[in-house]
């Protein structure tokens, strides 16, 4: 793989240049989950970091390698320098990878999203883990947990061999990665969201769980604009539903304000539930995704 | 309430075709597959629809609710439904135009005039004929004409309807009547529309045997024009040229005038003319007198020109042609003294024979003679004296005796101011027993002076010639003494002058011009001033027919290419020149009054049918095609 000025290009899914920029770049979660497992992100209590924290009076039996010299020089009395904790944060990403994911280059941006999201764990040593949905009842497809840089081409390849196809619905393909995982940290879900089942309980779940849940919303045009008039017959692509519509040009707008609702509904969950969510057009270039809408919103930095 | 009815009915089986479309819509009505990622929204859609729109199943249809709505719009158009106007129409209308001169003229600022806008009403009656009713046009201007049997071919209608002209002449109403009196007859029909300006004469002399429905037009333009225009021989080569000009009474007029001879203008003047104090009473008029050299043919043209807006063009020139100035020549034999005697007073007068052997004239303006028989020279104007005519022999026997004369008529041009009361003659006219005073008039005579026993003078007109017949020789009576004789004399040359056009000159009206004498036998072209071509040929003695000519311009006679003869017409109708509109007219026992109303007929209503199809096929389309509402941009 190569890319343009002839060096070797890391994945398909991202340019080299734009995963350079992502290299930089680092989630911003808004609660500190953390787990006791050392890691990067300070945890609020007292540590052996490099960051500064407080001083207190030396007590007998503290580490003495703490005591500050140079104030127990000019004060001829030992303090002792506090450092904060850091720990480590787990990153688990949800690709939903059903046959609905498969329309307008939907699945594509997910994987990429997915591509960069993992990136930045990588490069902030989270643990990162990445789970595919594909069958209602089958487990996902996963990455396990894993942290540095060193785990880039591994992450890459599993990623592009992702295969779109089959039902599994979104809730429970939530559910199912639950089940396999561990720690605290960010779930970043990237789906459709097209789903008759109870979503709320699977943010219920995941909050539970000690995740702050990022939920991004992905749609076609088709999804977003539909340009449909007449009477039309529509076959559900990954169930082959029929629903047979008359005069379809004069429910758009009924759909329309269905369709935005429904997003207004899934951002009050996970709101509620100190979680994010938006909704990305599958047109919308990478980059804009990435060093634009997510900067601006504060879902990076 | 007047229901609506239809004229084509037997087109109801057109709504048959409402089960084809039905039929052809449904089996149509198949949905095209499109697959989609999730159908999770739509069925929510669905759902919600349901909820919220209790006429989906209206709305779902609504295509071929407006195709069913397109087609029935066109069924019923097709049914040609109409409302009726409330009264029995006749199947047959005649319908009387006047395109007389004044119907040229203009009341609007828009140029148009009368006649074009009552050809836009007829029209609108054409275009709204029902299909069993059938209509004929007729014109009438100095005279009637049909343009077309009564029909309902609209085309034919709207043709011969485009194709009436404004004839600039004076309108003779009593021609349509009678046509249409005439055509009622052949064809049953209780009422004539007769469109016109009210321009007409105001008294008709018969009845009619239906309504006359008397649509007059509106109209106040002013106008003014000459009306009159005579010239008469003031000396050998004078002519004293009189005009008379005349103008609307109810507006004030102004006007130039130009007399042109030969193309040059010889005189001008300016005219004023205040509008009438009592309005349309009086028609307010001014009389011009001009004097002009002439001693050969010449034309004069008038030109008025109006000072301001002018309604009617047409009065505005008019033509005279003087005639060359001569001597009248008299032709009486030697033995008739008395005559001759009286005649050698005149100057303006040559008379034949001037001696024994002495050359006749080349022609005759008039012939004194006591015999008949052609020894006589032709002449225009014949008087015979002691001479009863062939054709009365049978009528009347002369006799000797005592006769005088007991009437006559002081207002003929030969016996006016002759006083013949105590004239004694020899002869004594006799009328034969059972003979009365028609069988001379059936013989074509006028009896101009009556004695005891029977006519003295009688008085014929033959083609162009003019006879009298003095049936006493004045040689055997005391005329030739009586101070009345030399005025008689003086009246015969006078007589003569008239008759071949020396001394006084009428301008020719538009209608007809009369026949000319040319050379015998030749074919010749007139050529109109609006350009047409009339071929006429003159017959052995060179006499051209008459022809029709119906407007006012200069008429030129041409034999082979050359000009022979050229003759003005005018139009010279002081009740055009008036534009006078009469509300009434006045039959022999019954008037008609103008209709303010308009002509009711019945209102077709398909168009209104078609329009709504048209409407129902863009709705159609626009709702097959409209971007579908509510969606955000």
């Amino acid at each position: 793989m190569s890319d343009s000025a002839g060096g070797v290009q890391f994945t398909s899914l991202l340019d080299n240049d734009v995963i350079g920029r992502i290299e930089r770049m680092r989630l911003n979660p808004s609660r500190r989950l953390t787990n006791r497992s050392h890691g990067e992100h300070l945890a609020g209590k007292g540590g052996t970091s490099t960051e500064f924290s407080d001083y207190r009076d030396y007590v007998p039996g503290d580490d003495v390698r703490y005591v500050d010299w140079n104030i127990f020089s000019r004060l001829n009395r030992p303090y002792l320098k506090l450092y904060q904790h850091e720990e480590e944060m787990h990153v688990a990403i949800l690709v939903d990878a059903s046959t609905s994911m498969l329309f307008e280059n939907k699945l594509l941006r997910a994987r990429q999203l997915a591509a960069a999201f993992g990136i930045m764990g990588f490069m902030n040593y989270e643990r990162v883990s990445v789970h595919v949905a594909h069958q209602a009842d089958g487990e996902p497809r996963v990455m396990p947990p894993c942290t540095g840089r060193i785990n880039f081409k591994r992450m890459f390849e599993f990623l592009e061999s992702i295969e779109g196809g089959g039902d599994a619905p979104i809730e429970s393909s939530i559910e199912a990665m639950l089940r396999r995982h561990r720690g605290r940290g960010i779930a970043i879900i990237l789906s459709d969201f097209l789903s008759m089942g109870n979503v709320q309980r699977a943010m219920n779940m995941l909050f539970s769980a000690g995740l702050e849940t990022f939920a991004i919303q992905i749609l076609g045009p088709s999804e977003i604009e539909p340009e449909v008039t007449g009477d039309l017959r529509f076959v559900d692509s990954e169930t082959g539903g029929t629903l047979d519509i008359s005069s379809a040009g004069d429910l758009l707008g009924l759909y329309h304000e269905l369709r935005l609702s429904y997003e207004d509904e899934l951002a009050l969950i996970c709101r509620q539930r100190n979680g994010r969510f938006m909704v990305l057009n599958s047109t919308d270039s990478v980059e804009w995704l990435l060093f634009d809408a997510l900067v601006r919103r504060g879902w990076i930095q | 309430m007047n229901w609506p009815g239809f004229y084509s009915l037997g087109n109801a089986w057109l709504f048959v075709l409402l089960i084809p479309l039905i039929i052809v819509y449904f089996l149509k009505l198949k949905r095209p597959r499109k697959e989609i990622p999730s159908l999770t929204l739509w069925r929510q859609v669905i759902n919600d629809q349901r909820v919220n729109s209790p006429f989906q199943k209206f709305k779902r249809n609504m295509l071929l609710l407006l195709q069913m709505l397109l087609l029935l719009c066109l069924i019923l158009a097709a049914l040609q439904p109409f409302l009726p106007a409330g009264v029995e129409q006749a199947n047959y209308t005649p319908i009387l135009i006047d395109n007389s001169a004044s119907m040229g003229a203009v009341d609007q600022s828009n140029g148009q005039n009368r006649l074009d806008i009552v050809k836009q009403d007829v029209l609108e009656l054409i275009d709204n004929l029902p299909p069993d009713h059938r209509m004929s046009l007729i014109t009438v201007s100095s005279s009637a004409r049909r343009l077309t049997d009564f029909t309902d071919n609209k085309r034919v209608l709207r043709d011969a309807l485009a194709g009436i002209e404004v004839d600039e002449v004076a309108s003779q109403l009593d021609d349509g009547l009678r046509m249409a009196q005439a055509l009622v007859r052949t064809v049953r029909f209780d009422s004539l529309l007769f469109f016109t300006d009210g321009n007409v004469p105001a008294d008709v002399e018969f009845d009619l045997p239906f309504e006359l429905n008397y649509q007059r037009l509106e109209g106040q333009g002013a106008n003014i024009g000459v009306t009159s225009l005579n010239a008469r021989r003031s000396s050998d080569s004078r002519w004293d040229i009189f005009v008379r000009i005349e103008g609307t009474p109810y507006a004030q007029t102004a006007a130039e005038l130009e007399l042109l001879q030969d193309g040059e203008i010889v005189g001008t003047e300016s005219v004023l003319l205040e509008r009438a104090a009592d309005d349309e009473q009086t028609i307010p008029s001014q009389r011009l007198a001009f004097s002009v050299d002439s001693v050969g043919p010449s034309s004069l043209e008038l030109r008025v020109k109006p000072d301001g807006f002018d309604a009617l063009a047409s009065d505005n020139v008019a033509h005279i042609d003087l005639p060359e100035s001569r001597h009248l020549s008299v032709y009486a034999p030697l033995n008739l003294a008395a005559f001759r005697h009286a005649l050698g007073a005149r100057p303006d007068v040559d008379v034949y024979p001037t001696d024994e052997s002495g050359q006749p004239a080349a022609r005759y303006d008039l012939l004194i003679t006591d015999t008949t028989g052609e020894a006589n020279p032709e002449a225009n104007v014949t008087i015979y004296v002691g001479v009863i005519p062939d054709d009365l022999s049978e009528l009347i026997d002369v006799e000797t005796g005592s006769g005088e004369v007991v009437d006559w008529q002081r207002n003929s041009p030969l016996l006016q101011h002759v006083e013949l009361t105590d004239v004694q003659m020899a002869d004594e006219p006799k009328t034969k027993d059972e003979i009365r005073d028609g069988d001379f008039e059936e013989q074509g005579y006028e009896i101009l002076a009556f004695g005891r026993t029977g006519p003295l003078i009688l008085k014929k007109r033959q083609g162009k010639s003019l006879a009298y017949y003095f049936l006493f020789h004045p040689d055997r009576s005391t005329l030739p003494y009586r101070v009345g004789f030399p005025i008689l004399v003086a009246n015969m040359v006078q007589a003569a002058l008239d008759h071949a056009d020396l001394a006084e000159v009428r301008a020719n009206r538009t209608g007809i011009i009369a026949g000319q004498t040319l050379r015998p036998e030749s074919h010749y072209v007139v050529e109109t001033p609006d350009d047409q071509r009339i071929e006429i040929e003159s017959n052995e003695e060179g006499l051209v027919p008459g022809i029709s000519a119906n407007r006012v311009g200069r008429y030129q006679y041409r034999e082979s290419g050359d000009l022979v003869a050229e003759i003005g017409a005018s139009l010279l109708a002081p009740a055009e020149t008036s534009l006078r509109s009469i509300r009434e007219i006045q039959f022999r026992e019954v008037s008609v009054t103008s209709s303010d109303a308009a002509i009711e007929t019945d209102q077709p209503l398909w168009p209104y049918f078609a329009l709504a199809a048209f409407a129902f096929l863009l709705v159609e389309w626009w709702y097959f095609q409209k971007r579908p509402g509510g969606v955000p941009v």
